[in-house]
């Protein structure tokens, strides 16, 4: 089978029927369950996520609906009705707003979307016949031969790139709009664009047409790229569609929703977020990574059994318990219970697996509890960034505070610090916005209450005070005091003069310390360290190892390895390295061989020197010369498919190095 | 072109051959290894009687490799001792030939083919290093850090004899490799800079090189020491497979790369899926199509047709669209709308091929792969697979990817021997070689066999007859060395290359030992259509035109024939085979 093309496998070996499936043992064995679990949590996860983004374009498609409803209703034959959609470099969203835009015309069938690219035909007559295939056989699936039929009835055959065909169709189906999409107006030749655009527009009598362009460039550029007559075709409407970053923000905050039962730790987080940016991809890459770490929790952590709430502990085996004791968090836990003497609980939780049971259910929910706290604070933190600083576009995004406090970064950091110090600053009326602000998060009720009463006595001092309107001034800010310089005795004297404040800033400034003193006691109190957590384990998942590799390999590295230092994976006894260092040896694979051979030469090497070369380090093996040729042939073939050498005609019987290792 | 060579041709009808003279011009400093005559690749010849002017036929015989500069511009009796006058030529000659790593090249050239012993080779190098160290005076020792001798400033070699003899000759260790430890990087540029490939000249000797029969047969007997270790490695992944097909359950795709041939690991996956999908699902067959993406000749109508053959319901099969864009339409459309039970699983091997690197597959397969009802295994080879697929084909792909090092031969995707063959640029002789021709021809009738048989006697006989023929229809000789010959002799003009005059002398040296005669493949190539419509027609192989297409069409398919048009635009019939196969194949057919 292995030289056929292509086949339906077919297992060569009949197997017993009961060797199907071989019952896990051990941890493994509760994989079901756990599948189960991640099947729940990761539904909850995907509908908030879906939600949070289709959410995110929303407007933008009620506009384009809206837009193309009206086109279809004036009905003018004079201009196809162009949406011109300006997504930016990531082209990827704008798929899904036209996802989205189709999903919602579904329902009242009298709009068909074409969605072409510069892919779908390289001429207009291809262009045309795809158009017309995506339009015609929308519902009709395999049988298609009945259509023809209908079409030829109305007389000569047509062609299949005739837009008579689709005149027809639009016809008889009673259709009000053809709208067609093109996914990559900058992929497009320019004539070709033009040349479509212009004949659409000839149609436009008969078929009803609508454009949905997507630019990522600018609207100029489509301009410019169009001929004259393709312009006047066009009647276009400009449309935005929230960029990339903003996407992944949304995302970001579904995942880190307080509601979740699985968190994602900071390193991994920012790995994804980082990978994000850096390789401008699409949300769903992104919110694959968080799928896949959702996956990896479940799949890889035993444990994570615990997460699903619905579980009972006659559904857990007694493994599940020993290595829950085994946890490194437990352990600590366990010797803090002993430093307080609390022996009986101890022996209770070491003993009875009931009752770690409820201690584990007690602890996970308190757990996700705290974390979620750390949200909120977060979200409280955020709100004095963007009342410190002005505007939105300044202020770091929320997913990175996010991976700050999880990494017990944020707490006591100066970033706080400085942000606390300027608040103190502020002026009443500032003051006054980022209190409200403050409030308007899910803080805790007590500090609520405490705010409510600085907010009352703020809006008590601001009426108050004598010239009302004028703001009331903070003693900390610098702006309020001058600074004097004096010079005595050839010195100069530096003294710092507090201008002249009245009582009423004075209170203000008071209060304003109260505040901040409140917060930062809030702040400190709330972003507690998650790894401090019992059973940080279970419910914070925070590994860079699968998730590195499966989303980020390094072939190169991988194969360089292999070759250069085969033991790392062949764990062999006869290749093992004598000091930390890979050498040749004759015991090696003999394509590993040749390759660290390889490494050795220049960038020209001849054959013939690299035979004897091979047959020095084979020595003299119990192989004959023509069998150490057979392995030599094959491992430069290999080395060949592999892409590292290639055939030179400089000279004869020489082969071109092509690459280096770890570059 | 013509022109230019019209001399060698004159020169060529009055010496017997062109071969002949080189050889009495080189006779006396060329001492090869005899086994070197019987193989050398023939097409290479052709590159030879290819070089312009008589001149450089005769400097040919200097296997010294220097620029075409100073052989176009000097005379012929200065070159041949240069490498010894170095001290006495002119000071602008000297000064000309400023460096000093291609004198060294040079002579160590000519040492080695003089006598071919590393031992003594090591001892002339350090000689070698002395004299030019001797020589190069400060320049050469101050810029060295002791590893290979750099590039003395020319202004080096106008220093006063006394001041050179003054220094003392170093006598450093030198060794071939790099100094330990460079970074990449710096291993890059070592490796690259001019000068810096100092190969020896010698060749593999091809009788060396095994066929395909000796290959497999070695090959077999041949016992892995690592094979428990492989195993054990094939294991450690096998344990993987519960959480692969986790991932392939959940939508993402996977890519398994790393070092070995991945198709053992993949058809155990195969079944182990097979056998887990006939479990959950006991009445649906689990469906399961295979794609070997290192088969030659691989299009995507092949995969798409065994994908609809998958999918479709038996009836709708025979009608496929034409277009693979309409077929994968068409399946597609279909799974979305009678989804089975449970996912197809598309395993490609060597998704990185040549094969499925055109233009509209990859697109075609990403819109496969990103289909629901869809689960893609993949294996990649290469280490630079992921350069193939842009951010679209990322997003379609949804790649997880697991290195699956194996260190398993690749055993059904290479060819080694043709593989290797290609790699030296020796001889590409068709699939199957020898022996498939004979196979080829056991299944076909007698006439057909018979029209061969004529065929490669004809061959034989003419490239046996007329050797003053080569020049005049160099031209049609076999397209790669024709291609070859015009390049290297372009880039023989424009870069005054160092290697290149030597090297085509060697290779023709033991073909005008061997023969007088031509080889095989570099004959004007082949019988005229005609000549060999007529002579078959003579021996009663056929009675009608037709009838001798359809038996050349045979041989056409199995590649066992190749027409090719020459300068007058007479077609051509070639058998792509060298002198003694051809007259293998004739002893087997008689």
């Amino acid at each position: 089978m292995e030289y056929e093309k292509c086949y339906a496998f077919e297992p060569e070996s009949v197997r017993p029927a009961k060797r199907r499936k071989i019952e896990s043992q051990g941890l493994h064995a509760s994989w079901r369950a756990r599948h189960e679990a991640y099947q729940k949590a990761w539904r909850e996860q995907k509908q908030r996520i879906d939600a949070e983004l289709s959410s995110i374009n929303f407007s933008t498609v009620q506009e384009l609906t809206t837009f193309l409803d009206e086109a279809a209703q004036s009905n003018s034959s004079e201009a196809i009705p162009t949406a011109i959609l300006s997504t930016g470099p990531d082209t990827s969203s704008h798929t899904s707003v036209i996802q989205q835009l189709s999903r919602t015309q579904n329902a009242q069938a009298r709009r068909v979307f074409i969605s072409i690219s510069a892919t779908t035909g390289a001429n207009l007559k291809a262009l045309l016949k795809a158009t017309i295939q995506k339009a015609t056989s929308r519902n009709e699936g395999i049988d298609d031969e009945e259509d023809d039929s209908t079409f030829q009835r109305k007389g000569a055959k047509l062609l299949n790139y005739d837009l008579q065909i689709l005149a027809d169709y639009v016809r008889e189906k009673r259709l009000q709009q053809v709208a067609i999409a093109i996914q990559d107006t900058e992929a497009f030749d320019s004539d070709l664009l033009s040349e479509l655009i212009e004949l659409l527009g000839c149609w436009l009598d008969r078929i009803p047409f609508a454009f949905l362009f997507t630019v990522a460039t600018s609207l100029d550029v489509l301009q410019q790229r169009l001929s004259r007559g393709a312009i006047k075709c066009l009647k276009g409407q400009l449309f935005d569609v929230a960029p990339s970053e903003d996407e992944v923000e949304r995302a970001f905050e579904a995942i880190a929703n307080s509601s979740t039962s699985l968190w994602i730790g900071p390193e991994l987080m920012s790995t994804a977020l980082e990978r994000q940016s850096d390789y401008i991809q699409s949300i769903d890459s992104f919110v694959g990574a968080a799928q896949y770490a959702y996956m990896s929790a479940y799949y890889g952590n035993a444990l994570s059994i615990f997460l699903d709430s619905a579980i009972k502990a006659s559904e857990v085996s007694a493994d599940h318990f020993e290595a829950l004791r085994n946890l490194d968090s437990f352990r600590d836990y366990c010797r803090g219970l002993l430093d307080n003497n609390a022996i009986i609980p101890l022996r209770a939780l070491l003993d009875s697996d009931d009752s770690l049971f409820k201690v584990v259910g007690a602890e996970l929910s308190r757990g996700g509890e705290a974390l979620a706290n750390v949200m909120i604070a977060v979200e409280v933190v955020r709100e004095l960034q963007l009342w410190a600083q002005g505007s939105r576009a300044t202020v770091p995004s929320k997913s990175k505070l996010y991976c700050q406090a999880m990494a017990n970064k944020l707490a006591g950091s100066s970033l706080v610090r400085s942000l606390l110090l300027s608040t103190r600053k502020a002026p009443s009326d500032a003051a006054m916005r980022t209190l409200t602000a403050v409030m308007g998060v899910e803080i805790p009720k007590d500090l609520k209450q405490q705010c409510a009463k600085i907010k009352k006595e703020l809006t008590e001092m601001v009426m108050n005070q004598p010239n009302i309107g004028q703001t009331l001034r903070s003693e900390d800010d610098i702006k309020n005091s001058t600074l004097r310089t004096t010079v005595v005795a050839q010195k100069v004297e530096l003294s710092k003069q507090k201008s002249t404040l009245s009582k009423q800033d004075a209170a203000y400034t008071a209060l304003l310390r109260r505040f901040t003193d409140l917060l930062e006691e809030y702040l400190n109190k709330t972003l507690i360290d998650p790894k401090s957590l019992l059973f940080h384990e279970i419910f914070l998942y925070d590994l860079k190892s699968p998730h590195r590799e499966t989303f980020t390999p390094r072939p190169r590295h991988a194969i360089e390895r292999a070759l250069a230092a085969p033991h790392d994976y062949l764990d062999c006894s006869c290749c093992a390295p004598e000091q930390g260092d890979a050498t040749l040896a004759a015991s090696q694979p003999a394509t590993a061989v040749l390759y660290q051979l390889y490494l050795e030469s220049g960038s020209l090497i001849n054959v013939s020197d690299l035979w004897q070369a091979f047959q020095a380090v084979l020595g003299d093996s119990e192989q004959t010369e023509e069998q150490q040729m057979a392995l030599f042939l094959r491992a430069l073939a290999e080395m060949r498919y592999l892409g590292l050498v290639k055939g030179t005609r400089k000279r004869a019987d020489h082969i071109a190095k092509v690459a280096w290792k770890g570059l | 072109m013509p022109k230019r060579r019209k001399p060698a041709d004159v020169e060529d009808a009055e010496q017997s051959t062109p071969r002949k003279t080189r050889r009495t011009g080189k006779q006396d400093d060329n001492i090869e290894s005899p086994s070197l005559a019987v193989e050398t690749p023939s097409g290479r010849k052709s590159i030879l009687r290819g070089t312009p002017s008589k001149a450089n036929g005769v400097k040919d015989v200097d296997a010294t490799p220097r620029s075409l500069r100073k052989v176009l511009f000097s005379t012929p009796a200065h070159k041949d001792n240069e490498g010894q006058q170095q001290g006495e030529g002119t000071p602008t000659a000297v000064r000309n030939d400023r460096s000093a790593r291609r004198k060294s090249a040079r002579t160590l050239q000519k040492q080695t083919v003089d006598e071919e012993g590393s031992v003594e080779e090591d001892v002339q190098e350090a000689e070698l290093a002395k004299e030019i160290l001797d020589e190069e005076g400060e320049a050469a020792s101050e810029a060295d850090d002791g590893e290979d001798i750099v590039v003395p400033e020319p202004s080096s070699t106008t220093n006063t004899p006394t001041k050179r003899r003054g220094r003392p000759p170093k006598q450093r260790d030198r060794t071939p490799s790099p100094p330990p430890d460079l970074p990449p990087h710096e291993l890059y540029f070592f490796q690259n800079r001019t000068g810096g490939n100092k190969t020896s000249s010698n060749t593999l000797p091809s009788h060396l090189l095994l066929n395909h029969e000796d290959y497999f047969a070695h090959i077999n007997d041949y016992k892995d020491p690592h094979e428990m270790d492989v195993k054990r490695l094939a294991e450690l992944h096998k344990r993987a497979f519960d959480q692969w097909s986790f991932e392939l359950e959940e939508g993402f795709n996977i890519c398994l790369y790393g070092y070995g041939s991945k198709r053992e690991l993949v058809m155990e996956f195969a079944e182990h899926m097979y056998y887990q999908q006939a479990y959950i699902h006991a009445k649906s067959k689990p469906k399961i199509v295979i794609v070997n993406g290192y088969t030659p000749g691989l299009t995507i109508r092949d995969i798409l047709i065994t994908l609809a053959g998958a999918v479709l319901p038996k009836a709708s099969e025979a009608k496929l669209p034409a277009q693979p864009t309409a077929v994968l339409d068409l399946v597609l459309t279909h799974l979305t709308a009678n989804p089975s039970s449970s996912a197809i699983l598309l395993i490609i091997h060597s998704l990185d091929h040549s094969n499925l690197r055109k233009a509209p597959i990859p697109s075609l397969l990403a819109r496969i792969a990103s289909h629901s009802h869809i689960n893609l295994l993949a294996t990649v080879d290469t280490p630079n697979f992921g350069l193939l697929w842009d951010t679209t084909l990322l997003r379609q792909y949804q790649w997880l990817y697991h290195d699956a090092t194996t260190f398993q031969p690749y055993r059904a995707e290479l060819d080694v021997v043709e593989e290797v063959n290609a790699l030296l640029g020796r001889s590409r002789r068709r699939l199957g070689g020898k022996d498939g021709v004979a196979f080829v021809l056991k299944s076909l009738p007698e006439n057909a066999r018979n029209l061969f048989r004529i065929l490669v006697a004809e061959q034989l006989a003419l490239a046996d007859a007329e050797p003053g023929l080569h020049g005049a229809s160099l031209e049609d000789d076999d397209d790669d060395s024709i291609l070859g010959d015009s390049d290297e002799e372009a880039a023989a003009q424009h870069t005054p290359s160092r290697v290149r005059r030597g090297r085509p002398a060697k290779k023709a040296k033991p073909s005008a030992k061997k023969a007088t005669k031509p080889s095989a493949t570099a004959v004007p190539e082949g019988v005229e259509y005609r000549t060999l419509y007529h002579k078959a027609v003579a021996e009663f192989v056929c009675s009608s035109e037709l009838n001798f297409r359809t038996l050349l069409k045979e041989f056409h398919d199995h590649q066992m024939i190749e027409s090719r048009k020459d300068a007058l635009g007479t077609e051509r019939l070639v058998v792509p085979f060298g002198r003694v196969e051809l007259e293998g194949m004739l002893e087997e057919l008689a």
